[in-house]
């Protein structure tokens, strides 16, 4: 006989799981996505050089990776509202601290290790784990959708209200909004990353009745995940997700410099990357529930190799630009509500928020190759072409390593009658 | 609800391309011009 993960009876409201888990991903994303903007004034005012600031910011990165997976477990384990609080208060610290931090080491350690931590446990993989297990499957990946467009709209706003927060936002009429300097603005940030807190209660799951037919331990769970090659399929074509994205949210400004194009264009493709982010993540999520999601994980890479490779062909025109950037923008992070709720049709929502941090941690990998090589390979080469090529093969290697994933849910062998 | 979606999202979108916010953005977000 042969048992396959049975879905969980629904505990919470969908409507409840999403809107508070909307708002905390948008928060927790939003929050971050900013940081790059206290780049300028924090060296100035402590005498660092712009290395400092980029590696504590490259080591949160690699922490949020790294500690996924334990936020995770501990999440399946305890509950996602005891890890989002824990989590959110670390984030605040976090946020303090990186004000007050006067050597680069204070800072690594608050704007690196504290914020890098916190984050993994008040992003996608912790409230994701709630969703799928609060949500039934004939509506998850459209959840997961809705989570991951709050998410996506959370840096695309906030982003200008960190601006405004730190320099001041010019308002018609002559008002100004903000503009309190980088150091308050971070402790303002620390008090409203706090608003996660209430927001977890909506979260708060009972305690989960061991009914889904699986008794699996942790370490079962993870080796059975493991020795899966759908789930190794998977963790392949994020970590290209993660290469890709990365690489081009950080190297394009300096390609579009080098081809002698404004900045204005640059900010400007930004803001379309961010506003058909939002459309995308959504429309990824809503297409999980009509078509196997598979096919739409090998369209997205396929998508952005072919979309690479036409914008290294035609001439470089700001009108290029824009288009390149709305394209990509609606393939940025609409990965990620399909990847995930491929986990969970597959092995279950038991132990969703810990696989979902190892599938972020392959991300994660890759987003740090991704910044590192765009730099090394330009300094190497006096020039990005090699490695927008290997974004492109990537691409390719992806959309081929979705196309062989099993999604339907694991078979495991029933435990004999003693 | 997608009215509000979309004012939210075109409301956002032209912060972005008010000149003062996007030589900062320039600056300081994409410290590389």
């Amino acid at each position: 006989m042969i048992s396959t993960p049975a879905p969980s009876p629904a505990r919470l409201s969908m409507t409840q799981v999403l809107l508070c888990g909307a708002f905390i991903v948008t928060l927790s994303m939003g929050i971050r996505h900013g940081f790059g903007l206290w780049l300028q004034p924090i060296t100035m005012d402590r005498g660092w050089t712009r290395e400092t600031f980029a590696f504590a910011i490259a080591v949160q990165n690699l922490a949020w990776g790294a500690a996924g997976p334990f936020a995770g477990g501990l999440a399946d384990r305890f509950g996602a509202f005891r890890v989002l609080v824990v989590c959110t208060l670390l984030y605040a610290l976090g946020l303090v601290l990186m004000g007050l931090s006067t050597t680069g080491l204070a800072f690594m350690g608050s704007a690196g290790v504290m914020i890098g931590l916190a984050q993994s446990g008040t992003t996608y993989a912790v409230v994701y784990g709630v969703i799928g297990r609060n949500v039934a499957a004939d509506k998850r990946s459209w959840a997961m959708g809705v989570a991951a467009a709050a998410g996506s709209f959370g840096q695309f706003l906030m982003v200008p209200v960190e601006n405004g927060l730190i320099n001041g936002m010019h308002l018609p009429g002559g008002l100004v909004l903000g503009g309190v300097g980088w150091q308050q603005a971070l402790f303002y940030l620390g008090c409203l990353s706090l608003a996660i807190i209430p927001l977890a209660f909506g979260l708060r799951e009972p305690q989960a009745p061991k009914t889904s037919g699986s008794h699996q331990s942790v370490g079962q769970a993870l080796k059975e995940a493991m020795a899966y090659p759908s789930f190794l399929w998977l963790m392949a074509g994020y970590f290209v997700c993660g290469f890709q994205v990365v690489f081009i949210g950080v190297h394009m400004p300096s390609y579009l410099r080098d081809h002698n194009l404004s900045p204005n264009v640059a900010t400007t493709a930004l803001a379309l990357i961010g506003l058909f982010n939002v459309i995308g993540t959504y429309a990824a999520g809503s297409l999980g529930q009509r078509m196997p999601k598979r096919y739409i994980l090998s369209s997205i890479y396929a998508l952005r190799s072919l979309v690479i490779v036409i914008f290294l062909n035609v001439p470089l025109t700001p009108t290029s630009v824009y288009v390149f950037s709305a394209v990509m923008g609606v393939l940025w992070l609409s990965t990620v509500p399909p990847t995930n709720a491929m986990v969970a049709q597959i092995f279950g929502v038991q132990y969703l928020s810990m696989l979902g941090g190892f599938v972020f941690f392959s991300h994660q990998i890759g987003s740090f190759l991704g910044v590192w090589l765009g730099g090394k390979l330009y300094d190497v080469t006096g020039s990005y072409d090699i490695v927008w090529w290997l974004a492109v093969a990537l691409g390719i290697f992806a959309a081929l390593a979705n196309m062989p994933v099993k999604e339907s849910a694991i078979v495991r062998p029933t435990p004999s009658p003693a | 609800m997608w009215t509000v979606v979309t004012l939210a999202l075109l409301l956002v979108f032209a912060a972005y391309l008010r000149p003062d916010f996007a030589m900062i953005l320039a600056n300081q977000l994409w410290s590389c011009f």
